[in-house]
């Protein structure tokens, strides 16, 4: 019980240990991993990186490592985590009136200077409510006083922000290596001289990429968005994305946090290229993460055999959005299978496309630990394939799956998509043809020459519009009629030997194409839903559709006119004062070609001007042409 | 070559489940860079048993597991170089060279001694406490024990070895306990401690340290 206000800090940590002592995975909350940075002194500015999900998936999380190390490389700041506590965690800290603190000190959040959410997907904005609330913190900026710690976030939800503008005080818009410290350095510099929250808010939106929402107002007319007037002279009228240009010599992520308990990507994560050349119409990474930039195949290994070395790990991720396309892969994947599977290292190569150079090597990759292999195809047509622009055909797919087959696979994962601008029938029956074939290839085989058994999964997604995406304009299909598609493709399904399909259309997909698309009254739907017992959303058991339903009734909104509704194209959007480097023409251009059926090629072999003006300053891809490294 | 180590367990670590100490023993072994041998067949795993598990929450200095290694090391050289790499609350005590020892160290562990101090959420004074400890010496003890075909009652006594008052103070105790523990079974701790609440009529929360596992290292030539 906290009957006293000033309890010594000893005092505390023995209350929040005897929390963790009561939890059903106390790991999730103790801190103290191997590699954890630990900084002693005075004067030291306290941010919280937190991550709006458990610690087994925040830990998982690139992004935020690199953010930890980069925080913590300078000597004026320490950089501590906090997860969002599980069900079982946050009962107890509403029992006990304890606050909701730091892995690294126990400290509480609301004692730090600076809070930091990483919004990876819109269906955790739940959470950052149940931390702030936890931590005594007003959700609303303007209910926040010079006190409060300043609520700053960042990762691709960025795109658009507005839905929890009225939440967060400051967004980093893009890459966030260089500019966390930028922000430091401005917030510092701020703190030194004594300002105010709203001249530091000033401050810091002078910095490229940085989006204050508070200095802006939206307007609505009929029940739709408008336009946001910009309510400070000096606030920008657009916000660009922030790109490492060097992606090479950029900070990365030190020596890793070894956890104890076991979490979701439970290795070495490398990333060999940022950005994407394909253009798949439907995919956001695919835009916003331009343009492609590489680390070369000598720091990678650099960077892997000091992890090796630091962590213990035995297990080494070499990702990105398609690894085929990485400029060095053809010696790269034969390099590290050689230097590490014979100390017992798995490598893996996860959104690699085979080809026939790396036919020898996929017998070493499952030589250590045998895992499965994945192909997205995404639609089940060749007509839809081209109108999402995903350059796959289903002779390299066939080919890809009759090589893994001989090279003693049987495992294969097929990832699709239904409700797909476009999508007719025919096109959800292609799947389970596509499917059919996969399956004929293997028993076609002699059984001398293949495994026991096929096991073919066959997943299909639903569709969710996303902003800064050819198909931000297009709706996401009803629930009656998610239905229908998943039930016919079920049907066609049975009966093929080796196939097993795996749907699930749950309300999170809708949920999450409205937050995607939404503005700035999502806001107080949110917090009406968190009101209502809403929590880890994107978790199955824990969604609740009444909370979510009444809290948007209660507002006058719903689901559908956000998720259900096709914008036309020269509709305002909430989203259109961030600058994403991709142009609106570019997009509109991409959305028309889409359905003419027109493939646009990989912009490796030609640019397509995505970046408009900008291309020449911004992409780098020119200057590497011209000097002849792609 | 084989190698039997103690270990001990510590507060920084004592929420760290089984099954992640022998992750974080294999970890620390890369680290250390260990020749360590590999099962055979699909997934190979480094060759690393422990003689028992200890419950979540609970400290001790006298746990023991062995490991298998390809290449000779003085348990010496072990031990330091294992040490160098452990995080913090977890440190090899002693190793030793199990020449041609073949078998499991489950099978060689006979009692466990724990302390036990017992934080009262009421004062309880010491007579009342001395007589429920020593209590529970006497006759049955049945409890309602978790299998895998449900909730059993079981008598736990015959598993009780020892126990009593060691230290006292008007909200606190430790308590000495000496329990059986085997391949086949061992005392339950926390369900012993069930019964002793019930009995004093007051709850208590509890910091226990394993201070000792008894192994007969008899059929060990060393």
């Amino acid at each position: 019980m906290n009957f006293s206000a000033s309890t010594t800090a000893e005092e505390r940590l023995e209350r929040i240990n005897a929390l963790i002592s009561r939890v059903e995975k106390p790991t999730r909350y103790m801190g103290g991993e191997l590699n954890m940075r630990v900084k002693q002194g005075e004067g030291l500015f306290r941010f919280a990186l937190c991550f709006p999900d458990t610690y087994e998936i925040g830990m998982s999380h690139l992004g935020s490592r690199i953010i930890y190390n980069v925080l913590n490389n300078r000597e004026d700041t320490y950089a501590e985590r906090c997860y969002a506590p599980w069900v079982d965690m946050e009962a107890l800290l509403r029992e006990s009136g304890e606050k909701l603190f730091s892995l690294e000190t126990k400290r509480p959040l609301d004692e730090f200077h600076v809070i930091a959410f990483s919004l990876l997907y819109e269906m955790c904005y739940t959470n950052i409510l149940t931390m702030l609330e936890l931590s005594g913190i007003p959700l609303r900026s303007c209910e926040r006083g010079e006190d409060a710690p300043l609520i700053v976030a960042g990762g691709p939800c960025v795109c658009n922000s507005e839905p929890i503008a009225e939440i967060v005080d400051v967004f980093f818009f893009g890459d966030g290596e260089e500019l966390v410290n930028e922000f430091m350095d401005a917030y510092a510099e701020g703190r030194r001289r004594g300002a105010k929250k709203r001249e530091l808010l000033l401050d810091l939106c002078a910095i490229p990429g940085v989006y204050v929402p508070a200095f802006y107002r939206a307007e609505y007319e009929n029940g739709q968005f408008a336009r946001l007037i910009k309510t400070e002279e000096a606030a920008p009228d657009c916000i660009e994305r922030r790109i490492v240009r060097d992606l090479d010599r950029a900070e990365f992520t030190g020596d890793l946090i070894v956890p104890y308990m076991s979490i979701v990507h439970d290795r070495i994560a490398l990333e060999l290229f940022r950005g994407c050349t394909r253009g798949c119409r439907f995919c956001q990474a695919g835009f916003i993460y331009r343009p492609i930039r590489e680390r070369r195949m000598s720091t990678l290994i650099e960077y892997a055999d000091e992890q090796l070395k630091r962590t213990g790990h035995d297990e080494v991720s070499l990702f990105s959005l398609s690894s085929g396309d990485y400029s060095e892969i053809h010696e790269m994947v034969p390099a590290v299978l050689d230097r590490y599977t014979k100390n017992r290292i798995s490598v893996s190569f996860p959104s690699l496309r085979i080809d026939s150079f790396l036919k020898d090597d996929l017998e070493k990759m499952q030589g250590v630990r045998k895992t499965g292999l994945t192909f997205a195809p995404e639609a089940g047509t060749q007509r839809m394939r081209d109108i999402i622009n995903k350059g796959v055909n289903e002779d390299d797919l066939l080919r890809t799956v009759k090589d893994a087959f001989e090279a003693g696979w049987q495992g294969v994962k097929l990832y699709f998509m239904i409700g797909l601008p476009g999508e007719t029938d025919e096109d959800v029956l292609g799947i389970a043809e596509l499917a059919r074939k996969v399956s004929r290839e293997f028993y076609s085989m002699p059984k001398d020459k293949r495994g026991k058994g096929l096991r073919c999964t066959v997943s299909a997604s639903t569709f969710v519009p996303k902003p800064f995406t050819p198909f931000q304009w297009e709706p996401q299909i009803d629930v009656d009629e998610v239905l229908r598609r998943q039930a016919l493709l079920r049907q066609a399904l049975k009966g093929i030997r080796g196939v097993e399909f795996n749907c699930h259309f749950s309300e999170t997909s809708r949920l999450e194409a409205c937050f995607a698309r939404g503005d700035r009254r999502l806001a107080e739907v949110m917090i009406g839903a968190y009101r209502r017992g809403a929590r880890f959303d994107s978790w199955d058991e824990h969604f609740k559709k009444e909370a979510w339903d009444e809290s948007f009734a209660e507002r006058g909104l719903s689901v559908d006119m956000f998720a259900n509704r096709r914008i036309s194209t020269d509709e305002p959007l909430a989203w259109q004062h961030m600058d994403a480097l991709v142009t609106l023409d570019y997009l509109k251009k991409e959305h028309e070609r889409a359905f003419e059926g027109i493939v646009t090629p990989d912009c490796r072999e030609k640019c397509n001007g995505c970046f408009g003006q900008k291309c020449a300053t911004h992409c780098g891809m020119h200057s590497a042409r011209a000097e002849g490294s792609l | 070559m084989r190698i039997i180590a103690a270990f001990s367990k510590l507060e920084p670590v004592k929420f760290v489940s089984h099954l992640d100490m022998q992750r974080l023993f294999q970890r620390a072994f890369r680290r250390a860079e260990l020749p360590l041998s590999y099962s055979k067949g699909f997934n190979p795993h480094p060759l690393l048993s422990f003689a028992t598990a200890l419950s979540v929450g609970y400290t001790s200095e006298s746990e023991y597991f062995d490991v298998m290694l390809d290449e000779y090391l003085s348990p010496e050289e072990f031990t330091r170089r294992v040490n160098a790499a452990l995080p913090e609350g977890v440190r090899i005590t002693s190793a030793l060279d199990a020449g041609d020892f073949k078998g499991s160290l489950t099978p060689l562990m006979r009692s466990a001694d724990y302390d036990a101090v017992l934080s009262f959420d009421a004062p309880v004074e010491r007579e009342r406490l001395e007589a429920a400890v020593s209590s529970l010496l006497d006759g049955e003890l049945i409890v309602d024990k978790k299998t895998k075909g449900g909730i059993k009652s079981v008598d736990i006594r015959p598993m009780l070895l020892e126990a009593s008052v060691a230290d006292y103070s008007e909200n606190h105790a430790r308590l000495e306990i000496r329990g059986v523990l085997s391949a086949e079974g061992g005392l339950p701790p926390e369900l012993l401690f069930g019964v002793l609440e019930e009995r004093l009529g007051a709850s208590f929360s509890r910091r226990v340290h394993r201070k000792k596992i008894e192994m007969d290292w008899s059929d060990l030539k060393l």
